[in-house]
């Protein structure tokens, strides 16, 4: 089976997307846990609420309106979490945390279908976005690009911020060894708030730019959620780079799998995350060695 | 190590009175229910023997239920075994995965571990999802139950089957005490509370675990292959983690490591569940609060509050009564 070169430009494309849209949800999801040791299961079901946020919002008032409100508003659902559950579930185990963020899907779902209803809902492309666009011979449609292009910007957002300003070393202190840096003067608590809300955010920017490409759905916060936590599996819980890498190999590992071994495609990438669990039990670039 | 309070044995009774006054009053409907309950209660016998008594939290008991009734089909239905020798190949097929499970997440601890098992659930998942040998996404349909016609005894009836699943119950709830007093038991035991212990005093960790894993394996397949007689089709449905992540919800709710618990807490779910359903379309709403206020109430469970309030007080007025008492009556009790 031969491919000439459009063929793996627009498969490698699909792929980064992909990557982009997981890295959005991973990253925060990931570092969640690497700083507060937190198992946050409804990350799905946020994600899920900024897309039907977004879909609402763009409907009255167009695309740009909804990806600057839909992160925002999940954020705030995120301020009401933190103060409601997870700051009293912090010190739980982490089964406790996996049950107590199931029970919150369970919740988000319903509740999404009683203001949303059960329909799926649609969110058209922005005009400017909904062409065509020419790259390396292959006709790219431009809001997939938009997203890569997002994905990537955040990225480089996210890494200068953690590793070159004040706060992002402390938040590195952080994940490393907390006691010590709430020793150091760090008021670990306030860091720990921030992220959670900043990754709600991102969680809600991912469902928001996801939702013209997929039909919004009550159930598609269930659906995005173990590909996200495979992806912050394989890499390792708590690093940046580990969310990276761990996209980037979901993204090509199913987008190739699904076009040149369609047999094997589904049960390509759990079998990697097992050899992966076997061969490195914390992932490949675990926050701690 | 497990031990069969006086409580225990109370509720154990109350349910076993209250299954077969249902089995043998309850109508239609009533009696698949009751049905239901049995198989998630061999589902969540299974889940609290590796994560109750083993600390082995698996998201992927659901998955081994399904390994059970895809493996029970092909080999009655698809390769045309007799339905015993199938349900036999089925339970051994189921086990020897779980067991192959077991033994690779051995490694793992805590949140890996539960990731571990989801994502080896979700395999079997994807893979019977796609496989057009097992019927995809559509599932198989027209499967035989066990023929007891030669003993007079004819399971196509809704009672007699929910008879019959409540005697396997019986007997996989004193396989799974009989376990959990033996010497791998005991080892499992250690091997929960101190693993570096265990390890430093010789024992084989990581086969401990995957032994009961695999023992555990052979519950839940007996659960897949009931589940597949039952409803006598079969979808990937059945093996979705979420059907792991209910059991597990069972298994907290009724309270975790006392095997009474789960019991009470897979009847308690699927009566709410059916209730629920009827009154709104919302009843995962409420079940999630339910769920997030007994976890956060830091109670073990519905059974777990009881014992620990009551428990203690009905022992001792038991143990006064038996002191109080003549050893004849005593007996009679036991």
């Amino acid at each position: 089976m031969t491919h000439d070169l459009s063929f793996w430009t627009l498969q490698t494309l699909n792929a980064l997307q992909l990557s982009m849209l997981l890295f959005l949800l991973s990253i925060g999801l990931t570092v969640i846990f690497g700083l507060m040791h937190f198992v946050n299961l409804a990350h799905g079901a946020l994600y899920a609420l900024g897309a039907y946020i977004a879909a609402s919002v763009a409907a009255t008032a167009g695309f740009w309106v909804a990806i600057v409100v839909a992160p925002i508003g999940v954020a705030l659902v995120g301020v009401v979490l933190y103060g409601g559950l997870i700051q009293r579930m912090r010190k739980s185990g982490p089964m406790a945390q996996v049950l107590v963020t199931f029970g919150l899907i369970f919740a988000l779902l319903d509740l999404t279908r009683i203001f949303w209803g059960d329909l799926a809902l649609a969110m058209a492309t922005p005009p400017a976005l909904s062409g065509q666009v020419d790259l390396l011979g292959v006709s790219y449609p431009a809001y997939r690009l938009f997203i890569i292009a997002l994905g990537a910007a955040i990225l480089a957002a996210l890494a200068l911020a953690l590793s070159r300003t004040q706060v992002g070393a402390m938040i590195r202190a952080g994940v490393d060894n907390d006691a010590m840096a709430a020793c150091l003067g760090i008021n670990v608590e306030r860091l720990f708030f921030v992220v959670f809300c900043v990754g709600c955010a991102l969680a809600g920017l991912a469902g928001a730019v996801a939702a013209p490409l997929l039909s919004v759905t009550p159930g598609m916060g269930l659906q995005i959620l173990i590909p996200t936590l495979i992806v912050i599996v394989i890499g390792g819980l708590g690093s940046l780079k580990g969310a990276i890498a761990g996209s980037l190999i979901y993204g090509f590992v199913q987008t190739f799998g699904a076009v040149l071994a369609p047999q094997l495609a589904s049960v390509l990438i759990y079998a990697l995350l097992a050899a992966v669990l076997v061969i490195k039990p914390v992932g490949l670039f675990p926050a701690k060695g | 190590m497990f031990r069969h309070t006086p409580l225990r044995y109370a509720v154990l009774a109350i349910l076993a009175i209250a299954a077969l006054m249902q089995a043998f009053t309850a109508g239609y409907f009533g009696l698949e229910i009751l049905i239901e309950i049995l198989i998630l209660c061999l589902l969540v016998l299974a889940l609290d023997l590796v994560a109750g008594f083993g600390g082995m939290v698996s998201l992927c008991h659901g998955a081994l239920m399904g390994v059970g009734a895809y493996a029970f089909v092909a080999l009655n239905a698809l390769a045309g075994l007799d339905p015993w020798l199938a349900a036999l190949g089925a339970v051994a097929i189921t086990a020897a995965v779980a067991w192959v499970i077991g033994a690779v997440c051995a490694r793992s601890h805590g949140i890996y571990f539960i990731m571990a098992t989801l994502a080896f659930g979700q395999m079997g998942y994807s893979y019977v999802f796609s496989a057009p040998l097992f019927g995809g996404d559509d599932g198989i349909g027209g499967i035989d139950r066990f023929d007891l016609t030669a003993l007079g005894i004819d399971l196509s009836d809704s009672r007699t089957f929910a008879l019959f699943c409540l005697a396997v119950l019986a007997a996989a709830y004193l396989f799974t005490v009989a376990i959990l007093r033996s010497g791998l038991g005991r080892s499992l035991a250690g091997v929960m509370h101190n693993e570096k212990r265990m390890k430093a005093l010789g024992l084989i960790t990581w086969r401990v675990k995957a032994d009961v894993f695999g023992l555990s394996g052979v519950i839940a397949g007996v659960a897949g292959v009931l589940a597949a007689q039952h409803i006598q089709f079969i979808s990937p449905g059945l093996m979705n983690w979420t059907v792991s992540g209910e059991a597990l919800v069972v298994v907290i709710l009724g309270g975790l490591g006392t095997l009474v618990g789960p019991l009470v807490g897979a009847a308690a779910f699927v009566v709410m569940k059916h209730q629920l359903g009827e009154i709104t379309t919302y009843w995962h709403l409420i079940v999630g609060v339910i769920l997030i206020a007994v976890v956060m109430s830091r109670a073990n469970g519905i059974f777990g509050w009881v014992e620990a309030r009551w428990g203690a007080r009905i022992e001792r007025r038991l143990s006064d009564a038996t002191r109080a008492s003549t050893p004849k009556e005593v007996s009679t009790d036991a």
